[in-house]
């Protein structure tokens, strides 16, 4: 008779299975409770969305009406600011992660001179608060009048303050990032640039699209340095800002449901889309 | 290419030069602005005079010295809370999230989307006195009979950490994806339990996520000033909220202008303390 | 004339501007030049631009949808567009965000601006210079302004300045959580109402309820009637009597039942349309504030003296304040500076007309008051202030 140990499976009783089960889910049961907090008080919004509020005030529930939907642009201002909040957003997360990944690059893998102070000028804006921030910046464009407040003046500082979180968020990707799979790349007759493009990229992609979307968040959401610098175009927080002082309309909520919506159908969309594309290739 | 090759003295100075450039022009200047503006002294009525005014900074520090403290206190609770609350979020997403983590992800940022304000009112509704989440406070006896969550300093804590989850969950999520899995296989083929693969591979390989997301959050939390001002009583104000009165209401520029750079030191040194405990292997690349 | 300045002083700018952007440049630029603001209006040309650039706070127009039916009707009569941007949401926001270029001399490209008087910003405005005159000969109506409004502290002939609309602050409750608060004595020392009111952080509006309780005269603030009533506030925020001190956030909070009471501008109230939150005029007094149209240098004085002499035409007043439900025109509903509009509203709205919050009585307006001007820009008091309100 053979004495290798084999391990024995031994019979698990029904309470030893859940209790496994239940230790393997708990994370998933935790992680949905972390959502469902995330997006509470967004299932309020939307509730809210299709609230009929009597008065100004949309604060009570008064009854269900679509009218805010269809009438979404109803109220004056609200389509122009969050199409300028949505232009600046999405120009300036793109700029800002395309900007923050290149400086991430530098930073994580070449040595050069300067390296602290470089640092330092990327926490600095992260630090600074936004009122100052806004009205330095305020007086900097002031003194080069040939460029109006307005687009472009939002769009700079924008970038500007996203540049930080895309270095840092993009940085944390390539610090753990293993050089062996780029050095076999071009151990197998790849050229710098051709790893970078089929290696490194897609394996910092995630990186990046964290920063697109944090850098997103942030623009969107932005209010004290877009009031300085924004002349009298409005975007949609400095609308809301101004609304709230009489009382947010239904429609705020309409909008910010909406950009959600479309957001994760977009999501959905391209990951249908990939998936369609991985069942063509096999 | 072998441009690169030959040049590569020059290669991270090219990388960095755009964004480097656009920070110089648009962050650099107006803070020497900043800068020249905290030495000054003056009143709005017959206006301001560099006089290199260091009292400035003196007397910023003297008479606003509680609100510094208590700024870095709230955004140090509220960071540690998000880290809490956010890391095993981020490894689900990571490590099971499969072809969602993209939505995933998605959905953390979402409530962005939803401007502040709003997202604030819906929060004042939820913790309302007469709200559901109180009142089951009240029958647990968590909170007292006539107790609230509004306007006291938990209210505030939260608010700043609600407000800061995507920056700590995501750095977090793009250090832990990247993590091998056949690195902590390897581990338990080794006989390490579960959490001691946990603790002596995942852990310490995600330290880079939680560097950053601990900065991310940190560092703007401490300037903040809305969740105190709309969730707080005058006693939880943070400092943000004095340099947003110096600046707006008595317009005092010179003084908003010191406290700032003040807060700024104040983070920085924070932020180097934090980095020499943690230690400065993963400060090389990470943090400094 | 205005526009001609506007633009050399513009080019003048840009050719400064682009030797500044070296940082030395632009730090000497920088550095405190409070040049003195070009473009003394002497004679104003009388005609009219084709644009008029009205900055107002929101919801201070009549709408009609998306429209506002008395913007369109002006551009009818005179052939001007009025480019109406509801921007100010705040005095020292907004202060803070044209102070730069009007310290600089530099036009904001407004035509018209919109301050309220109890707030230090307007009157800082009157006094750097910072406005055009008005060109009274294109404003004949202004003979219709209300007699407590034609000779204000801060601009006693009314050259730069016209009220847009009042509002008065007194005291809301909510019928439901509590008796009736009625005066400022029980707002800040009933123990019934511990840490369920709010106090307003304008401190124009704060100490002037307050100095009213203590029998002290806002109009003429000392330093000992200054301490009576903040001291007493401060009191009141120490035992947390107080909850929060708020602008107009105050209004979910109240509406939600989140407090019993709070010091609160009559005109949230009355759109806040909930019958069970009350607003009064305090017993011992209230406030009034009123919100003033100026034109910041750089404007055009024509064009907006022609626009302020159409609103203070009583029947468009009457039109624009109370709304007209009949042609689904919502009103503005706060307190018009133009005698004769109450009389002018009743056709279009006669229960607008007959609201006490839209057209006080008599005993109402007696009963409030402004606040000290030199108070309002007191250094002192204003930290002070601030300290509590931000302790």
């Amino acid at each position: 008779m053979s004495s290798i140990a084999v391990p024995v499976r031994r019979q698990r009783s029904a309470l030893a299975k859940t209790l496994a089960f239940v230790r393997y889910h708990v994370l998933t049961v935790y992680s949905l409770l972390f959502f469902a907090y995330l997006l509470l008080p967004i299932a309020i919004v939307v509730v809210f969305s299709f609230n009929h509020p009597t008065g100004k005030f949309n604060y009570i529930w008064q009854g269900f009406t679509w009218n805010n939907w269809l009438n979404w642009d109803g109220v004056p201002g609200i389509r122009s600011a969050i199409i300028l909040s949505l232009e600046i957003a999405l120009i300036a997360s793109l700029v800002a992660t395309a900007l923050g990944t290149l400086i991430a690059l530098a930073l994580v893998r070449y040595g050069f001179r300067g390296r602290a102070t470089t640092n330092m000028l990327i926490f600095l804006p992260l630090s600074t608060p936004e009122i100052v921030l806004g009205a330095s910046l305020l007086t900097l464009f002031l003194n080069v009048t040939w460029l109006p407040f307005g687009f472009w003046t939002i769009l700079i500082a924008h970038i500007m303050f996203c540049i930080s979180f895309a270095v840092v968020t993009v940085k944390a990707r390539l610090v753990g990032f293993d050089r062996h799979l780029e050095e076999a790349a071009m151990d197998l007759g790849a050229n710098e640039w051709v790893t970078f493009r089929k290696v490194t990229m897609p394996l910092i992609a995630p990186a990046i699209l964290a920063a697109l979307l944090l850098c997103f968040a942030i623009s969107i959401d932005d209010f004290v340095v877009t009031y300085f610098n924004s002349g009298s175009r409005v975007t949609f927080p400095l609308f809301v800002w101004g609304a709230a002082r009489i009382g947010a309309p239904p429609q705020v909520n309409v909008i910010g449901t909406a950009i959600f919506v479309i957001a994760v159908a977009g999501m959905l969309g391209s990951m249908l889309l990939q998936m369609r594309r991985g069942k063509g290739a096999t | 290419m072998n441009f690169f090759h030959r040049h590569r003295g020059l290669t991270p100075y090219l990388l960095l030069a755009p964004g480097i450039a656009w920070l110089a022009v648009f962050f650099v200047v107006p803070l020497g602005y900043l800068a020249y503006q905290s030495l000054q002294s003056g009143n709005i009525d017959f206006g301001y005079a560099f006089t290199w005014s260091w009292g400035n900074y003196w007397h910023a520090i003297r008479d606003y010295r509680a609100q510094f403290v208590r700024s870095l206190e709230y955004a140090g609770i509220a960071t540690a809370l998000a880290l809490v609350i956010s890391y095993p979020v981020a490894y689900w997403i990571a490590f099971r999230g499969g072809r969602w983590k993209n939505l995933l992800l998605l959905f953390i940022v979402a409530p962005f989307f939803v401007t502040y304000l709003i997202r604030t009112l819906a929060w004042e509704t939820i913790l309302s006195d007469n709200g559901f989440v109180v009142n089951t406070l009240q029958s647990l006896h968590l909170l007292g009979s006539d107790g609230r969550l509004l306007a006291t300093s938990t209210a505030v804590v939260t608010g700043i950490t609600y407000n800061f989850l995507p920056f700590m969950a995501l750095p977090l999520y793009v250090s832990l994806e990247q993590i091998d899995h056949s690195l902590i296989e390897a581990a338990e083929d080794l006989y390490a339990s579960k959490v001691h693969a946990f603790l002596r591979v995942t852990l310490p390989l995600s330290l880079p996520g939680v560097v950053a997301g601990t900065l991310l959050t940190f560092i703007p939390a401490a300037g903040d000033f809305i969740n105190a001002q709309l969730l707080g009583s005058p006693e939880n104000h943070m400092i943000g909220n004095v340099i947003q009165s110096k600046f707006l209401e008595l317009t005092d520029y010179p003084a908003a202008a010191s406290m700032s750079f003040i807060l700024m030191a104040a983070i920085l040194v924070a932020v180097f303390a934090y980095a020499r405990a943690i230690g400065t292997e993963q400060l090389t690349g990470t943090a400094v | 004339m205005t526009d001609q300045l506007t633009r050399r002083e513009l080019i003048e700018r840009a050719a400064l501007g682009g030797a500044a952007i070296t940082i030395p440049g632009i730090l000497a630029a920088c550095g405190g030049s409070s040049s003195k603001p070009s473009g003394g209006s002497t004679t104003v040309e009388h005609k009219l631009a084709k644009t008029l650039e009205f900055s107002n706070w929101t919801f201070y127009m009549d709408t009609k949808g998306q429209r506002n039916p008395s913007l369109d009707q002006f551009q009818k009569k005179y052939g001007v567009h009025v480019d109406y941007k509801e921007d100010i949401n705040d005095n020292a926001g907004f202060f803070g965000k044209i102070q730069g270029q009007l310290s600089r001399g530099q036009s904001i490209h407004r035509d018209i601006i919109v301050l309220t008087d109890n707030d230090r910003y307007l009157s800082l405005m009157i006094r750097k210079g910072w406005c055009e005159k008005l060109d009274k000969s294109a404003i004949p109506n202004i003979k219709n302004l209300v007699d407590v409004q034609k000779h204000p502290n801060f601009d006693p002939n009314r050259d730069y300045s016209l009220p847009w609309q009042s509002g008065m602050t007194g005291i809301a409750y909510n019928d439901t959580l509590s008796d009736p608060v009625l005066s400022v004595d029980d707002l800040l020392s009933n123990p019934k109402l511990k840490g369920k009111i709010t106090c307003l952080n304008s401190m124009g509006d704060a100490l002037t309820l307050v100095m009213l309780a203590n029998g002290d005269d806002p109009t003429k603030v000392t330093d000992k009637s200054f301490n009576a009533a903040f001291n007493r506030i401060k009191k009141a925020v120490d035992s947390k009597q107080i909850r929060q001190f708020t602008g107009n956030d105050y209004t979910p909070i109240l509406a939600k039942g989140d407090l019993s009471a709070a010091m609160s501008w009559s005109g949230d109230i009355a759109q806040l349309g909930n019958k069970h939150i009350h607003w009064n005029v305090p017993t011992d007094g209230g406030a009034l504030w009123t919100d003033n149209m100026l034109i910041p240098k750089g404007g055009d004085v024509y064009t907006a003296s022609v626009y302020m002499n159409y609103v203070y035409d009583p029947k468009v007043q009457g039109l624009m304040e109370a709304g007209d439900p009949k042609r689904k025109i919502v009103g503005i509903y706060y307190i018009p500076p133009v005698a004769g509009a109450g009389e002018a509203a009743k056709q279009f709205d006669p229960s607008a007309a007959n609201n006490h919050l839209i057209f006080p009585t008599k005993k109402m307006l007696d009963s409030v008051h402004l606040f000290d001007n030199k108070a309002l820009n007191n250094q002192k008091y204003l930290t002070k202030w601030q300290d509590l309100i931000s302790a």
